[in-house]
């Protein structure tokens, strides 16, 4: 959806457009190469609208430039091409198999006397590849999590089923990207963690290990307040595509009805157990019903030889969620039994948590306004922090800094890819703000500093101030 | 008094060269002996001045089918003298891994997908490649394109040109096209725009290769120019660092020596700027702009063959008026060590003897004053000058009205090798791209990194850019950059007294 925000300047009104979507598609080469069969390398395309001849032209437009690009660099094809007008992205995610991502780039429409056309003027620099190239990854894994892999697609059900599933999946997933908001967190896809002191979090750590014995359904668990996580038994980069899903679509969905109060119409018939504070999120909503059927989302994790699929179960307690992959078909009975274990224990840990999560609020000052902007990412165990973003919800994830400054960020987060070294980048930028990067073994921090006559010095001491009371166990370079 | 351009026995006259375009016009000399003419070529007896207009003439009579030996500009046929050491990339192998190893690849080839020059590998070995560039490009919206992998591809499209750039260097696309522009450009100062397109709206499958034959040795030296000279980088010319008293006596001798439709005289020394000077009446206050500057200090330093004696030639400055010719005397003044260079611009295309005439009168004036040896003695700019502990090296702009003018450090240890002085530039590059973004521009850039520490400033005064060690601090740098501007500051009598002069009125 483009989002088109009007700009009063001197009484000329310019029109801002920001990126939007265009194309969306799924090919292979390999498939269809005799003439006149071009179509079957298509596997998805959006918009589906288009004309057949015109996806037949786009995607062998792809194959041409990967071709080319493979003449001067045969392991490392092309990853994005870059036209006046919008900007294309190439990833191939398994071999042979291509998605593409096209992108219309931002522009201005200044309008024009005289009835004449308005003129547009495209803003190519606003794009950052790295940034949609992010996105396009996470388009595929997110994918992946529900379906499996292409390769498995094939081998259980041929073309056919493939089609079907990217159709199924990516008409509705596609609606839920946001491309104007995209930025240097989606090139982290972090996870954000809740701090707990040792005893609450040995009293977590003791919970999960008796469900899961009692359980043996249950293979893997992950506990998360809010929006953050505390504990996770499941492999990093699952867990990372899991937890995008989870906070971004699962809990808001689930959440606005309990925010909407109690007398709104909105709020279900929570047939609650009087006992816990308890209930499933995936799974049936309502256990004391005998008839209501419910299902539980199936994903797919990662093994040491290939990948397993396992069932979703999220069951919630007022701000405390467990989820839990299990295998093999789940019952009532389970359900109950689950709920049964499950509801008390996580109730009283629910409160537990609580008190820490007040006096964490305490430390570390009002949510309002931080003390310090900063943006901080471990690429060890993807730990992501920032107080520069604020209530991330599915459809918006607001910053508190203007959008230059974060492309900044993301121009230097590029400058750190270059080289593996540990390396720090101070810049001014031309509103006076300033923004310093530093780079340490695994970990980026990015300050910005609202201090327009301060001198590369003071600036400094203002990060060492700030490393001193949020991560004084690491060392950055002076 | 005539000079004898052909003539036995003149040392600025080395035989076979000047012969081929010989400078016999209406002003003929008697002692023009028949044998020297019929040795030469049917072209001999256009002079240069006829040339330009015999070039085009030939290409109208290529398109009609009527094979007529083509003659491409005699400044081309200079860059065929090759000298012993100069390595030719045209018979790579385009398969190889080494091919594909080069840092940069720079294709250019005509919107009908002719090839025209590439600067590895040979341009028939290339033709798929490039006929695949071609259908990229009209497949692709109009406008400029660009495909990013673990190289960067740039297409660039001027006029019935396609130039296309296939680089690891990690320099950006806006850097990229610009180089090619500078590629562009020369291929304009050997031909002018007019002509170019006059040929392609007759032809759109010219082989434009006919009359570029031996080109290729300057847009090389013009590629390899474009990777290691910082002065392109910042779209400036570099100077050498001459006293204020010995800047101000050349001008005086260049401004003196003149003649009707001179319009520039220029002098070079090491391939760096000495003084220009510039015809007030003719030109009023058109400037030359640097990258036109760049051009002609690449076309005189690419081929060793214009140390042989004096040439005239057309040549176009394409910033300054892409479609015409001006008509270029150039001589170098110390044989055999050529490190000094007269360049004399023209309108006339008749004016050769004339304007020989005032090179004579140059180095009349500085043999007077010992101008030569003066100008050996000067050294370019150490950083050890600075005084500086920290600093390894750096490069000044300052914005002044009078011209673009930069100066910058020698590159010492440690950036000795070739490698390193790269590797330098390169970052040098990336700061300068961040620095003067489109959407988000900078004011200064500090960047710590393992192997140095580099600062980039940008005021409304003065560009810069410092290098120093790894381990210096913060204040250390700050201190340095203080003591640096300020000792910029005293050199300035230097470094700034390159003003345009322009010639007195004539009465």
């Amino acid at each position: 959806m483009t989002t088109v925000i009007l700009l009063m300047a001197s009484g000329m009104q310019e029109k801002q457009y920001t990126p939007s979507l265009l194309n969306f598609f799924v090919y292979n080469p390999t498939f269809g190469q005799k003439e006149g069969e071009e179509e079957k390398k298509i596997l998805f395309y959006h918009p589906s609208d288009v004309e057949k001849n015109e996806k037949i032209r786009n995607v062998g437009l792809c194959e041409a430039i990967v071709q080319f690009t493979r003449t001067f660099c045969p392991t490392k094809p092309a990853k994005s091409l870059h036209t006046q007008k919008n900007r294309q992205f190439f990833f191939e995610p398994e071999d042979n198999f291509w998605i593409v991502m096209v992108v219309r780039n931002p522009m201005i429409e200044k309008p024009n006397k005289d009835g004449k056309p308005p003129t547009v003027e495209y803003q190519e620099e606003e794009i950052i590849d790295t940034v949609y190239g992010a996105v396009v990854k996470q388009c595929y894994s997110m994918y992946k999590l529900f379906n499996g892999t292409f390769g498995r697609q094939m081998e259980a059900g041929g073309v056919e089923l493939l089609i079907q599933k990217l159709e199924k999946f990516f008409y509705r997933y596609l609606q839920t990207l946001h491309l104007q908001s995209c930025d240097l967190l989606d090139v982290f896809g972090g996870i954000s963690f809740f701090p707990l002191d040792k005893m609450t979090y040995l009293k977590i750590q003791s919970f999960v290990n008796r469900v899961e014995e009692s359980l043996s359904l249950i293979k893997y668990t992950a506990f998360l307040y809010n929006d953050q996580l505390i504990w996770s038994g499941l492999e990093q980069d699952d867990m990372r595509i899991l937890y995008k899903y989870l906070t971004t679509s699962l809990f808001p969905r689930h959440s606005e009805p309990e925010l909407a109060g109690r007398d709104s119409p909105l709020r279900p018939e929570v047939a609650g157990n009087l006992l816990h504070y308890g209930r499933f999120l995936t799974g049936p909503t309502n256990l004391k019903d005998p008839e209501a059927k419910f299902r539980f989302p199936k994903i797919f994790v990662s093994t040491e030889d290939g990948y397993e699929e396992l069932h979703l179960i999220v069951y919630k307690v007022r701000n405390s969620k467990c989820d839990r992959p299990s295998s093999v078909e789940l019952t009532r009975d389970f359900c109950e039994q689950l709920d049964g274990l499950v509801g008390p224990q996580l109730t009283l840990l629910a409160s537990d948590i609580c008190e820490q999560f007040t006096v964490n609020r305490r430390i570390s000052g009002p949510e309002k306004e931080p003390q310090f902007k900063f943006i901080y990412f471990n690429h060890m165990n993807l730990a992501e922090k920032s107080t520069i973003h604020m209530r991330k919800t599915a459809s918006v994830c607001l910053t508190s800094v203007h959008p230059d400054l974060m492309k900044i960020l993301g121009d230097i987060n590029c400058d750190f890819a270059r080289v593996d070294e540990d390396e720090e980048i101070i810049v001014k930028a031309m509103t006076d703000y300033w923004v310093v990067g530093k780079k340490s073994d695994q970990r980026e921090l990015y300050v910005i500093l609202n201090q327009k006559n301060a001198n590369l010095i003071e600036v400094n001491e203002e990060v060492k101030r700030l490393c001193a009371t949020q991560f004084n166990n690491i060392f950055f370079l002076d | 008094m005539e000079r004898d351009m052909r003539g036995r026995g003149n040392p600025w006259t080395p035989s076979g060269l000047i012969g081929q375009f010989s400078l016999s016009n209406n002003v003929s000399s008697p002692t023009l002996d028949k044998e020297t003419e019929d040795a030469a070529t049917d072209n001999d007896r256009s002079d240069s001045g006829e040339f330009v207009v015999t070039m085009l003439a030939k290409a109208k009579l290529e398109e009609q089918g009527i094979g007529v030996k083509g003659r491409s500009s005699p400044l081309l046929e200079v860059g065929t003298q090759e000298t012993p050491a100069f390595i030719s990339h045209r018979d790579e192998d385009v398969t190889a891994e080494s091919w594909r190893q080069h840092r940069k690849h720079v294709f250019v080839l005509s919107e009908a997908g002719k090839p025209i020059y590439s600067r590895y590998g040979s341009e028939e070995a290339l033709s798929s490649t490039m006929g695949v560039m071609m259908a990229l490009v009209s497949f692709v919206q109009s406008g400029d394109n660009i495909i990013r992998s673990e190289h960067i591809v740039v297409f660039l499209q001027k006029g019935p040109l396609v130039l296309v750039c296939v680089s690891s260097s990690r320099q950006t696309e806006q850097q990229l096209r610009g180089e090619l522009l500078y590629v562009y450009y020369q291929i304009i100062s050997m031909l002018t725009q007019a002509s170019i397109s006059r040929i392609f709206e007759h032809k759109k499958n010219y082989d434009l290769r006919r009359l570029l034959a031996g080109s290729e040795k300057i847009l090389d030296g013009l590629l390899n120019l474009l990777d290691s000279d910082p002065s392109f980088l910042l779209a400036a010319v570099h100077c050498l660092p001459l006293a204020c008293s010995l800047r101000d006596s050349l001008s005086q001798i260049l401004q003196k020596a003149i003649t009707p439709n001179l319009v520039f005289s220029i002098l070079i020394a090491r391939n760096q700027l000495l003084t220009i000077v510039q015809e007030k009446t003719v030109i009023e206050d058109a400037r030359l702009e640097p990258a036109d500057v760049h051009l002609l200090l690449n076309l005189i330093g690419a081929s060793s063959a214009f140390q042989a004696g004096e040439i005239w030639t057309p040549i176009c400055l394409p910033l300054f008026n892409p479609d015409c010719y001006f008509y270029a005397y150039i001589s170098y003044l110390d044989p055999p060590e050529c490190t000094v260079c007269l360049l004399l611009l023209s309108t006339d295309k008749e004016a050769f003897y004339a304007v020989a005439e005032c090179k004579r009168k140059i180095e009349e004036a500085m043999m007077a004053q010992n101008s030569l040896s003066l100008i050996a003695k000067v050294q370019s700019y150490s950083v050890s000058q600075v005084g500086v502990s920290d600093l390894r090296h750096f490069m000044y702009k300052p914005f002044d009205v009078t011209g673009c003018f930069i100066t910058y450090s020698k590159m010492e240890a440690p950036y000795s090798s070739e490698e390193e002085k790269m590797r330098l530039l390169d970052l040098y590059r990336y700061m300068h791209n961040r620095i003067h973004s489109t959407s988000r521009p900078l004011k200064l850039i500090y960047h710590v990194a393992e192997r140095e520490t580099l600062l980039a400033w940008v005021t409304s005064k003065f560009e810069l850019y410092t290098c120093f060690s790894p381990l210096v601090t913060k204040a250390c740098a700050i201190t340095a950059i203080t003591k640096l501007l300020r000792w910029i500051k005293k050199e300035e009598d230097r470094m700034n007294s390159l003003k345009l002069v322009l010639f007195p009125y004539l009465s």
